[in-house]
């Protein structure tokens, strides 16, 4: 399929991803043989454009793949294929992906390159990697990953290497959310925004900026079903725009608001005291502790009328147990995100949506067998961001990214001085890139596997390129969810260019720094301990042909809500009030304190995301950029004039991080303190050749901030100055 | 003297040279394992092999997992260190320092211990 064939599928133009979303492909799933003329083939695989992990059928002829297809067959794919996925074709046939090993030759940053061998690579790498080992041992060497479906084998290296520091992108995402509801239910549940009544966002645009099957939830529960759709955000955006209310709320007081419905509802006997007294724990401290948030005293802090949260929240009790505050999918941005995700947490126990349809639900699993490999010593050094000392509540082998820069950049509690990183892009995922530019040049070696030339790759010392998803066979994946998935990635192709599997990257590496004895297996081997324990008589060749399995006999609902149920908490029951945080020296119940607001002439830096893009990573795709090829500093007008610029103005925008040059985009839409900007522009890798140097990044302007209880980075809290240039 | 001093000195370095074998063959083994941290890593593996393939849903011994008890429920099983009904020793099963980390690894992921969930596992 061409561009222009692409955008007229698409629907076209910036609406192009919801609008095709919301096609026929939800409500009427695409017909299988639709499309097929004869002599093709089709086969079935699963997405990677985003961490939804879609089912899709490539329709593949002589080896070439023409389009991608939604698979029908998979129930959390309601048979929809994004923008994304369909423009996961490009993921192959960009020109500019990477196509074999590269070792560099310039300065670090210079863009210089010599194609190498894939034993020149591994040796390479190697020598640097135990060079690092023999001098500042297997602690100075740190192992970055994303996750995907292979991010076990890289990890699993870097462990075995003896390193205590492998870093995923959690305290990048939703590690306060994931905290906040483990600590409150023993676990993080699913929405069931399908037939939820009342839905609350704070924040979480995903109307806009995360079209995916649960999106389509949320679509049909708006408009078929009338839920009623409540959301606060400093800007108007499209969910805001499909919603029912919009609260443009003061920066960072969400906690204000949530604690204030928690006292209406309490205050007047709203919430489900049946619920509570089998099921909940704590709940007297905390009716005692929010006394003091009235809805006036919340209207202060949040700039919403009082009047309006005392009706949403006695309107929220009203259609509990369908009703939710949605967590939604979005990462932290202020130093409260934990206790705010925790109030939220709190609230929605207190009106008994736990495990009922309309509301919150545990996830469902489908068990999977395991390969197992030989186990490794544990590393003898601990993390060197001393997570149990700054963060002892996080998860263990997530790491608190920022804080492990910061005492990397500082060489304590050891030095770090060789970077592993598999297909993640710090340079534009952390905050403060100054910084991170400062901890690539400390090292004595890089290395990065990815598929395409990032700004990170753009500094490293070797680059080793990766299959691309249509082109693997991976780990079989399980879904959790209220309708639990097995989904299966198979190659629709073969690699079209000297391109690797992570597994065999690693097993390459791993061959060279005598490690062979724990990766001493074939992927095959992998998958196939994996899938004998599914309930099926050929069970490969069942996911081969459909690509995914589901068990029946979901949804349940419910399974959790006998008496003797026991939480994975420390008490067994839903913690309201929590000891554990308690003994950890956090606040036991959500405390408010008001955030630090911008000085007269500085704007708080909000941030967001377009469906067409993950992250930074697709916006070099020529497809979906085409929907969006800059970007621009959203303005207030009133915020323009007084900065003295027009709509398409070239300003300087500097925080105390750096500064960058943008264009500005005057819109009635964003609150007169707070500038906006798209993530993912701005880059400085050459070969992202429709976004180097076009628009600007926001991580050169972000400061490092991060959540007090999980070390997730705090996205909203830089104040920057804006002048005419 | 001096020879008496030498002959002295020698006797001293072949008594530490002793001393140092017997050190590091007897007592530097004894505390090493008793000082040395149970590996969680090593535990898991050790469960899933020697463990799970009784210890599964319609096996056996019944489905268990470590969520099946509690820290100190864990903690009290180990102290036996029986199992089959308390009709056997660990040790016919295991090793002592491989059940040593699987109480670590069963401990460390009890039913009521810290464990929040994570993005993408």
């Amino acid at each position: 399929m061409n561009r222009r064939r692409f955008l007229k599928f698409s629907a076209g133009g910036a609406a192009g991803a919801a609008a095709l979303a919301t096609s026929a492909a939800y409500f009427a799933p695409f017909q299988k043989k639709q499309a097929i003329a004869s002599g093709l083939q089709e086969i079935p695989t699963t997405c990677e454009m985003c961490v939804n992990k879609c089912s899709v059928i490539a329709v593949v002829n002589n080896g070439v793949i023409q389009k991608l297809n939604p698979n029908p067959e998979n129930p959390r794919s309601r048979g929809m294929v994004c923008a994304r996925g369909n423009a996961g074709l490009q993921e192959v046939y960009d020109s500019a992906r990477l196509k074999r090993p590269l070792i560099r030759v310039g300065a670090r940053g210079e863009g210089k390159w010599r194609p190498a061998t894939w034993d020149e690579a591994f040796d390479f790498a190697a020598q640097k990697l135990s060079a690092v080992k023999e001098k500042f041992g297997p602690q100075g060497s740190l192992w970055s990953s994303s996750e995907s479906f292979q991010e076990v084998f890289f990890q699993n290296l870097g462990l075995s290497f003896g390193s205590p520091n492998t870093v995923r992108h959690a305290t990048l995402c939703l590690a306060s959310v994931n905290l906040a509801y483990s600590a409150t239910f023993g676990t993080v549940p699913s929405f069931d925004l399908l037939n939820s009544k009342y839905i609350i966002m704070s924040g979480a645009n995903r109307l806009e900026s995360f079209i995916t099957p649960d999106t389509m939830d949320l679509v049909g529960s708006t408009t078929d079903r009338k839920a009623r759709l409540i959301y606060l955000d400093p800007r108007f955006t499209v969910t805001a725009s499909k919603a029912d209310e919009w609260y443009p709320i003061k920066p960072g007081t969400d906690l204000a608001f949530i604690l204030a419905m928690l006292n209406v509802i309490v205050g007047e006997n709203r919430y489900d005291k049946e619920f509570v007294a089998t099921y909940t724990t704590g709940f007297e401290q905390l009716a005692d502790h929010i006394k003091q948030y009235t809805p006036e005293w919340a209207e202060k802090e949040t700039e919403i009328p009082a009047k309006d949260i005392a009706r949403v929240a006695r309107e929220f009790s009203d259609a509990a147990p369908r009703a939710v505050y949605y967590a939604g999918r979005r990462s932290s941005w202020y130093q409260n995100d934990f206790q705010m995700r925790r109030a939220q947490a709190i609230l929605n126990a207190i009106v008994g949506n736990w495990d009922r349809q309309g509301g919150m639900v545990p996830n469902a699993h489908v068990e999977l067998g395991e390969y197992l490999f030989l186990p490794w010593d544990d590393p003898a050094a601990p993390r060197v961001d001393e997570l149990d000392k700054n963060f002892p509540l996080a998860a263990k082998g997530d790491g608190a990214y920022l804080k492990l820069r910061e005492n990397v950049l500082a060489g304590t509690p050891y030095p770090v001085k060789a970077w592993m990183i598999h297909k993640q892009d710090p340079m534009n995922a952390l905050p403060d890139q100054a910084k991170t530019i400062r901890m690539l040049g400390q090292m004595d070696f890089v290395g990065v596997i990815d598929i395409q030339m990032s700004d990170t790759a753009w500094y490293a010392d070797v680059v080793f390129p990766e299959s691309s998803y249509l082109e693997r066979q991976d780990p079989v994946g399980v879904l959790p969810g209220i309708w639990p998935v097995v989904v299966y990635r198979q190659p629709v192709i073969k690699p079209i260019h000297d391109t690797k599997t992570t597994l065999e990257i690693v097993q390459g590496l791993a061959k060279r720094l005598n490690l062979s004895q724990y990766f001493d297996y074939t992927i095959d081997q992998w998958v196939d301990a994996q899938v004998k324990t599914l309930p099926l008589d050929i069970p490969l060749e069942h996911l081969k042909k459909h690509g995914t399995y589901f068990p029946s006999g979901f949804p349940k609902y419910g399974t959790t809500l006998t008496p003797d149920h026991r939480f994975v908490t420390k008490s067994g029951k839903i913690e309201l009030f929590s000891e554990r945080l308690q003994e950890t020296n956090y606040e036991p119940l959500p405390v408010y304190h008001p955030p630090a607001q911008p000085t007269a002439g500085k704007f708080r830096l909000i941030l967001g995301r377009k469906a067409y893009f993950t992250h930074a990573n697709t916006t070099n795709n020529p497809w979906l950029n085409s929907f969006a090829p800059e970007n621009r500093l959203w303005l207030h007008p009133s915020s323009a004039q007084s900065v003295g610029v027009a709509d398409g103005d070239r300003v300087e925008v500097t925080s105390s991080a750096g500064s960058i040059r943008i264009k500005v985009a005057v819109k009635q839409e964003i609150r007169p303190d707070c500038a906006f900007m798209l993530h993912g522009f701005g880059k400085r890798s050459k070969w992202q050749r429709l976004v180097a140097d076009v628009g600007a990044s926001d991580a050169q302007l972000l400061e490092t901030s991060w959540d007090k209880v999980s070390g997730n980075a705090a996205l909203h809290e830089t104040f920057v100055k804006v002048v005419r240039v | 003297m001096k020879e008496k001093r030498a002959l002295s000195g020698t006797t001293k370095i072949v008594m530490i040279f002793l001393g140092l074998i017997i050190y590091s063959g007897l007592v530097l083994p004894l505390a090493m394992s008793a000082g040395s941290k149970p590996s969680e890593t090593k535990g898991r593996y050790y469960f899933r092999q020697n463990c799970k393939t009784c210890h599964t849903k319609g096996a056996v011994g019944g489905e268990i997992t470590p969520l099946t008890r509690t820290q100190a429920q864990w903690k009290l099983y180990f102290t036996t260190a029986k199992h089959n009904r308390r009709s056997e020793p660990l040790s016919k099963v295991m090793s002592d320092d491989q059940v040593r980390d699987v109480a670590a690894y069963l401990d460390a992921h009890a039913a009521d211990s810290p464990q929040p969930e994570t993005c993408g596992k």
